[in-house]
């Protein structure tokens, strides 16, 4: 694919984002990254999937609509994790909706997510399906295999695991920090850093 | 929430939960954890010894017993006693109290709730709202009965004319019309399979409480209520010719089918109301109760079927003056519902429609155990009488979500609030957390790999191998602290394992300012070029001695507000020493866990109870000692059977 050989597994960018050479990124114009994001090898975003019918034709203004996946700081995207925008029938046309991630959100290995709304402070465990139009709430953790089924609300503070989800359990209040990803973001890059004690 | 020996990120933790089995526990990759226990169970632990009811200490070998003898703590806590595991606690899941300095567990503290809200459309329901409409989201949010999924209103007409469609200017205006229906996006379920769907895609609850199952109207409580005052009314009027009314009312089929569950009762509850009222005040004079208690003899008079004869035997012990007074109204006897009017529902026992339906759809058509636990009884609220289950997938009805709730914690001894999160719902931010992990050392566990040797897998225990095991314990207050551990020499339990803790005791430095780190660390990377070992873990104070073997009396390695010691465990063979056959493991038997007693000991301003908050600038301020002792549980891996 590339011509000269990379010199660093990962491509970092001046907002801090460490996105893997590997990684499948369809439709970049359309990804919005908000820093320090890490994305590794064999994770795809399809950006291309873009919403076709604009909620207002009135406003000409189609640039600031375009964007597809957004996604906010400190997210960690795991080994062949796919980020989805949801589709479905609006006004009798199929359009795509953008899919926003907030900070803080990690995504485990060969998950899918489709969701419409990721909160912040979301651990997304491995192997995890995400139906279009769910909603995660901050604070959530989805176990491993867990099948989230369209349009499903997830309140802040669950513990969801299961096929279809349902809330297991809540964080518990010391839970909170374990969320954080600014650790787990040194520890990966060109330039990886150990993880500290 | 967590088993032992599985962390909380367990796959298929739902049903291992449940079911425990050794296979599910087994299958991840074993993940060393540690378990601190609550104070709040001391009491069943210090009391006995071993407790005698223990499966454990029944097959207590004598040479195992030796480890009570070395053990010179008073109570030493056995972390496979069936007590055990409902006073562990992952570090997280522990709060910490202020005022009495103690660790308080789920279990001890007392929750108050903040908020009632609804899991799916997150709105909050008013404290008041929940004593007349019940504990369940009375909106649109509903549960499909087969699969729990969520389920989404959908216009029945999916696929509309697309010409006329696009109406920018007038996006009111409905692009598909009713009829709406509820549809799980998971198992495909809907709610025309039980016949039922709506006018309007909102508000489908009050819709729902309306209409049957197959779509027939049903009344709402407002008709059932002015029913019953119609009732009231001719039940009043009539009830001087009860006995002509009654056996009319009994054939009559429409009424009979009408009788929902709600009704019956609200009908019997009236029925009987009117029969105290009616005994109390004309029952005297009715013949046909005086000549059946008359028969009665010695019991006659006591008139068991008399509404009166229980205020009549509360008399007794009151006031005996009212005896006779009471005594001409004793005999009046109530007569039993005779119509459904009165609340008489004639019990259905002809079951051959259901066994001709069973026959025609089979298992599949009939609703699993699961299934018929989400029907609360109030879904069947209005419904034909079921007899208490519904057999068919025809009869569930869709569940409204259940509410969640936001709940404040209290410390069970000095009342004060540790835990208090802010009401709105959609914020989650709390106003108090005091949680454990800021007041007490978190305990991490990793198995020792020295370069040099060559393991090919630490975390298998191998039995009589030694083992080596790094413990990093990491300060979170902003004081230094002084800790000692205690560990039994042998594990409690059949297979004891022998534990040595290299460096019982140790410091640990303050939690300093997030910043001096930053800088501290900055200069540490400058000065050495950025060559960090990244096997060692992390800018340790001894960079350079890696190579390091673990002493006894040695900390392992030590950071800014972290110290690494080492503990030793021989894992026992699992085969007992007299016989070579492999003695059957109980579940958990394999697993290596360690109870340790961890004590704290760091001096605080006088002042400044809240340990945190502490600054450290008046070094005039008197010092005041604290210690806190706890017992924890060190998981360390699972001995593997061969060997």
């Amino acid at each position: 694919m590339s011509r000269r050989p990379p010199r660093g597994e990962y491509i970092e960018t001046d907002t801090g984002n460490k996105v893997a050479r590997k990684a499948t990124l369809v439709g970049t114009q359309n990804i919005m990254l908000g820093g320090k994001t890490v994305i590794m090898p064999e994770a795809m975003i399809r950006g291309d999937l873009v919403r076709t019918l604009q909620p207002s034709p009135s406003s000409s203004g189609a640039a600031p609509n375009n964007t597809a996946v957004a996604i906010g700081r400190y997210c960690f995207l795991s080994r062949g994790c796919c980020l989805r925008p949801p589709g479905r029938l609006y006004k009798g046309l199929f359009t795509y909706m953008p899919l926003r991630l907030g900070d803080h959100v990690f995504v485990g290995p060969g998950s899918v997510v489709q969701a419409a709304t990721v909160g912040n402070y979301v651990h997304i465990g491995a192997k995890v399906a995400i139906g279009e139009f769910a909603i995660i709430k901050d604070y959530v953790r989805i176990l491993d295999d867990t099948v989230v089924p369209p349009n499903m609300v997830i309140p802040s503070f669950s513990i969801v695991a299961g096929q279809p989800a349902r809330v297991i359990g809540e964080v518990p209040e010391g839970g909170h920090e374990a969320f954080e990803l600014r650790e787990l973001y040194k520890t990966v890059g060109n330039n990886p850093q150990p993880a500290p004690v | 929430m967590w088993t032992r020996g599985v962390r909380i990120n367990h796959p298929s933790i739902a049903a291992s939960v449940l079911e425990e089995n050794a296979a599910a526990v087994m299958a991840p990759p074993f993940t060393p954890y540690t378990f601190i226990q609550c104070p709040c169970s001391d009491s069943s632990t210090f009391n006995r010894r071993s407790p005698p009811s223990t499966p454990t200490t029944h097959h207590h070998h004598s040479d195992n017993d030796d480890n009570d003898d070395d053990d010179d703590d008073e109570h030493p806590f056995d972390p496979r006693a069936p007590r055990s595991n409902y006073s562990l606690y992952p570090l997280e899941y522990l709060l910490y109290c202020e005022d009495c300095h103690q660790i308080r567990c789920p279990r001890c503290v007392a929750e108050e709730i903040v908020t009632y809200y609804c899991p799916s459309c997150l709105f909050e329901v008013p404290s008041s709202n929940l004593k007349s409409e019940g504990n369940r989201c009375t909106r649109s949010c509903f549960q499909c009965p087969v699969c729990i999924g969520p389920l989404s209103v959908t216009s029945l007409e999916s696929h509309p004319d697309p010409n006329t469609l696009p109406v920018p200017d007038n996006p009111s205006a409905a692009p598909h019309g009713g009829p709406y229906i509820l549809i799980c996006s998971h198992c495909a379920w809907s709610s025309t399979e039980v016949g039922i769907q709506f006018d309007k895609p909102n508000s489908i609850h009050a819709q729902l409480a309306k209409l049957r199952n197959g779509g027939n109207p049903r009344m709402t409580a407002k008709e059932r209520k002015e029913r019953r005052k119609d009732l009231a009314q001719s039940l009043g009027s009539s009830y001087s010719s009860s006995s002509a009314s009654g056996y009319t009312g009994y054939f009559a089929d429409e009424l009979d089918l009408d009788l929902d569950l709600e009704t019956q009762f609200s009908n019997l509850k009236l029925f009987y109301q009117s029969q105290l009222a009616n005994a109390n005040t004309g029952g005297v004079g009715s013949g046909s109760s005086a000549s059946g208690s008359g028969a009665g003899g010695a019991f006659g008079d006591l008139g068991f079927t008399s509404p009166t004869s229980l205020s009549r035997i509360l008399n007794i012990y009151t006031s005996a003056s009212s005896q006779d007074k009471k005594a001409k109204s004793r005999i009046g006897t109530m007569r039993e519902a005779l119509d459904s009017d009165e609340g008489l529902k004639i019990a259905n026992l002809d079951e051959s429609e259901a066994i001709a339906k069973l026959h025609a759809e089979g298992h599949p058509g009939t609703v699993s155990t699961s299934q018929l636990l989400n029907q609360t009884p109030q879904l069947h609220l209005g419904e034909p009488h079921l007899h208490g289950r519904s057999r068919f997938a025809s009869e569930l009805r869709p569940i409204p979500y259940l509410l969640r709730t936001k709940r404040s914690k209290r410390c069970p001894i000095c009342r004060h609030i540790i835990s208090k999160p802010e009401a709105k719902v959609l914020t989650t931010r709390f106003r108090i957390r005091l949680v454990a992990g800021s007041y007490i050392p978190s305990i991490t566990i990793r198995p020792l790999s020295l370069p040099n040797a060559s393991t090919p897998d630490p975390s298998a225990l191998r039995p009589s191998k030694p083992a080596q095991f790094v413990l990093t314990f990491k300060n979170p207050i902003f004081e230094p602290v002084k800790i000692t551990l205690a560990t039994p020499a042998l594990t409690p339990g059949r297979f004891p394992s022998k534990v040595t803790v290299l460096c019982p005791q140790f410091d640990i430095d303050a939690n300093t300012d997030v910043w001096d780190e930053v800088l501290k660390d900055g200069d540490k990377r400058r000065k050495k070029g950025e060559s960090m070992d990244s096997a060692s873990g992390a800018g340790g104070v001894g960079g350079g001695q890696h190579q390091h073997q673990p002493a006894a009396g040695k900390i392992w390695e030590r950071g800014r507000n972290w110290v690494s010691i080492v503990v030793e465990v021989v894992p026992a063979s699992l085969r007992k020493p007299s016989q070579d056959e492999m003695p059957v493991l109980k579940e958990d038997e394999d697993l290596l866990e360690i109870p340790m007693f961890v004590r704290i000991e760091w001096e605080t301003d006088a002042m400044g109870d809240e340990v945190g908050a502490v600054s450290g600038k008046d070094r005039d301020l008197p010092k005041l000692k604290r210690e806190l002792a706890y017992w924890c549980v060190l998981g360390l891996g699972r001995v593997s059977d061969q060997g």
